[in-house]
């Protein structure tokens, strides 16, 4: 409790620092593996490497790389694809990925928060443990297959084009990022096992003897760690939605980045992966805020004297 | 599951993987047009694709792709998290600040994002399944410390260690045999076997998306060699649109399935008695 504000001011440093420490991961590693820079990301066929390495500052070094590429993106100027759209700016393809991709993220997690605090009150049966854990090891490539087969057959060639075949895509991919891969299962047996451990607190069971509301007392004390366990499962989602929005076609970041990278797309990849990272930055700051008001509620209450307790 | 029949499937899973990972056949099988489509009857025992070549070297090539690198992420995975269960039962806060450290950072991203990543700065000779799914196992990594480090500090942590130590025991004894073996096992065995199936998906996805794409894949030479996905790919088409693949979709799927039953039988296998 003294240093309360240690963990959250982490968080937030970490959140400030990740958009700016991808990039810059990204740039040391292409200068610390072995070859040239240019030709490493864009090998094979590529043509005039080094006209390709001053067109994209490779020519002077990391630092000036990496300086002049965090200055234009702060400025929202991300360069232009070369390969994925040619010459389309990337700003231009990242600005309605987003959306795309969070909307897609937060109707996932629905059946997440359903299922959690159901299991959190205890009212998802521990028999159905074994028929989650089965369904939790499904990939979410088996089911994404299937639906776009099934799409496909619905809408035929306008299956990426026809709005309602987009919106059918996006509950569909939704849906299976929230039940499989683990997430479900993980959802019910990670809550209902906080709020069981907690349960047994002495707090809880003198909160009980005084007629008060075990849920409220229980809340505040597992709250850092109920939005610690959401974090993770929003960068598992996150990391699902790469090959759910690729094999569905949704045009989100996932899909971006991996088209991006499939095709060498160096700089596409670059502003997906910052896009990725300034995502989970807005995550591990929503959780550090939640654990400073957390703090700040617990140091409200009264201070119990060691011989009382 | 019982114990005895999870150590019966665990073995019999793993040495189908191994033996048909060492008897895949080094270059693909020349067309035989007549087969075309052959269903499990007519070729035994899982038919033909569209240009009459056997699907059972699809399923040891497959085989053959996954098989180390998912071998080597679980161990990976396994040491680190046992890593993790020591560290707590030394109570060294500066280690567990180190470590600590290091789940913090590493565990900031989505993993698929790390792992287009490495794919795309990595040189083009070093691209293989073996490095993916390294770093998908340093990724996983920082989860399985934590589960370690918890069940280590269930244990009572350095305290544990201690009392130990005054009924006599070595200290080699003690990590290796108490904490290791008698409390760590269950979880980090059950880790590194869940590694070791996202590896073999992470594969099939990735080989998937790049031949849907008609792109080259980063886990394996698609010229010589066919992976699970390529089932799945030919299998896809028999819903989509009604070609009589449907006994690849069957064969992919199945071992999909075998994937996934190895790592939960793997798990109840080492679990505590």
């Amino acid at each position: 409790m003294k240093r309360w504000w240690a963990q959250p001011l982490v968080r937030l440093v970490v959140a400030v620092g990740l958009p700016l420490a991808v990039p810059a991961i990204i740039t040391l590693l292409i200068w610390a593996l072995p070859g040239d820079p240019a030709s490493r990301i864009c090998p094979g066929d590529c043509t005039g490497v080094d006209g390709l390495a001053e067109r994209w500052n490779l020519d002077q070094g990391p630092i000036h790389f990496y300086t002049t590429w965090i200055s234009d993106a702060f400025r929202g100027e991300f360069g232009n694809s070369w390969q994925v759209v040619t010459g389309t700016p990337i700003r231009e393809l990242l600005l309605p990925a987003l959306p795309r991709t969070v909307i897609l993220i937060v109707l996932a997690m629905v059946p997440l928060f359903l299922a959690s605090a159901l299991a959190g009150l205890g009212w998802v049966p521990r028999k159905l443990d074994p028929l989650f854990q089965a369904i939790g090891l499904v990939p979410a490539m088996v089911p994404a297959l299937v639906v776009y087969a099934l799409v496909f057959l619905a809408f035929g060639a306008a299956v990426d084009a026809d709005a309602q075949a987009i919106r059918i895509k996006m509950l569909a991919g939704a849906l299976i990022l929230g039940i499989a891969d683990g997430a479900l299962s993980g959802a019910i047996t990670g809550t209902r096992s906080l709020f069981d451990n907690e349960r047994k607190q002495q707090y809880v069971l003198v909160a009980q003897l005084r007629g008060e509301g075990v849920l409220s007392n229980m809340l505040p004390n597992v709250a850092g760690a109920l939005v610690g366990q959401l974090r993770a499962r929003m960068l598992h989602l996150l990391s699902g939605a790469v090959i759910v929005e690729a094999l569905l076609r949704i045009d989100g970041l996932g899909d971006f980045l991996w088209r991006a990278t499939i095709q060498q797309d160096f700089g596409l990849v670059l502003a997906t992966a910052t896009a990725f990272a300034l995502v989970s930055s807005v995550i591990l700051a929503c959780q550090a805020l939640v654990e400073i008001v957390v703090a700040w509620h617990q140091r409200r209450a009264p201070v119990v004297s060691p011989g009382v307790a | 599951m019982p114990r005895k029949v999870a150590i019966l499937i665990t073995i019999l899973s793993l040495g189908l993987l191994v033996v048909a990972a060492f008897h895949a056949p080094e270059k693909r099988t020349v067309d035989m047009m007549a087969e075309s489509y052959a269903t499990p009857w007519q070729l035994p025992p899982f038919g033909a694709d569209r240009m009459g070549r056997p699907l059972l070297d699809y399923a040891m090539q497959g085989a053959h792709i996954v098989a180390l690198p998912a071998v080597a992420a679980g161990l990976l995975v396994t040491l680190l998290g046992i890593l993790g269960g020591l560290v707590r039962c030394m109570g060294s806060a500066q280690l567990e600040s180190l470590v600590s450290g290091f789940r913090e950072m590493v565990g900031a991203l989505p993993r698929m994002v790390v792992i287009l990543v490495v794919a795309i700065v990595m040189p083009l000779e070093w691209r293989s399944l073996l490095a993916l799914a390294l770093v998908w196992a340093l990724l996983a990594a920082p989860g399985a410390m934590d589960e370690a480090a918890a069940v280590a500090g269930r244990l009572g942590g350095a305290r544990f260690v201690e009392a130990l130590r005054a009924h006599g025991f070595s200290r080699a004894r003690i990590y290796l045999v108490h904490v290791v073996g008698f409390n760590l096992r269950p979880v980090v065995v059950r880790q590194g076997a869940e590694t070791m199936m996202q590896v073999v998906f992470l594969e099939v996805a990735l080989s998937y998306l790049a031949l849907a794409g008609q792109y080259t894949s980063f886990t394996h030479n698609e010229e010589t060699t066919k992976s699970w996905a390529d089932l799945l790919y030919e299998g896809y088409y028999s819903i989509a649109l009604g070609i009589p693949s449907g006994h690849a979709l069957v064969l992919g799927l199945g071992l999909v399935a075998v994937t996934a039953v190895a790592a939960v039988s793997i798990s109840t296998a080492a679990r505590a008695r």
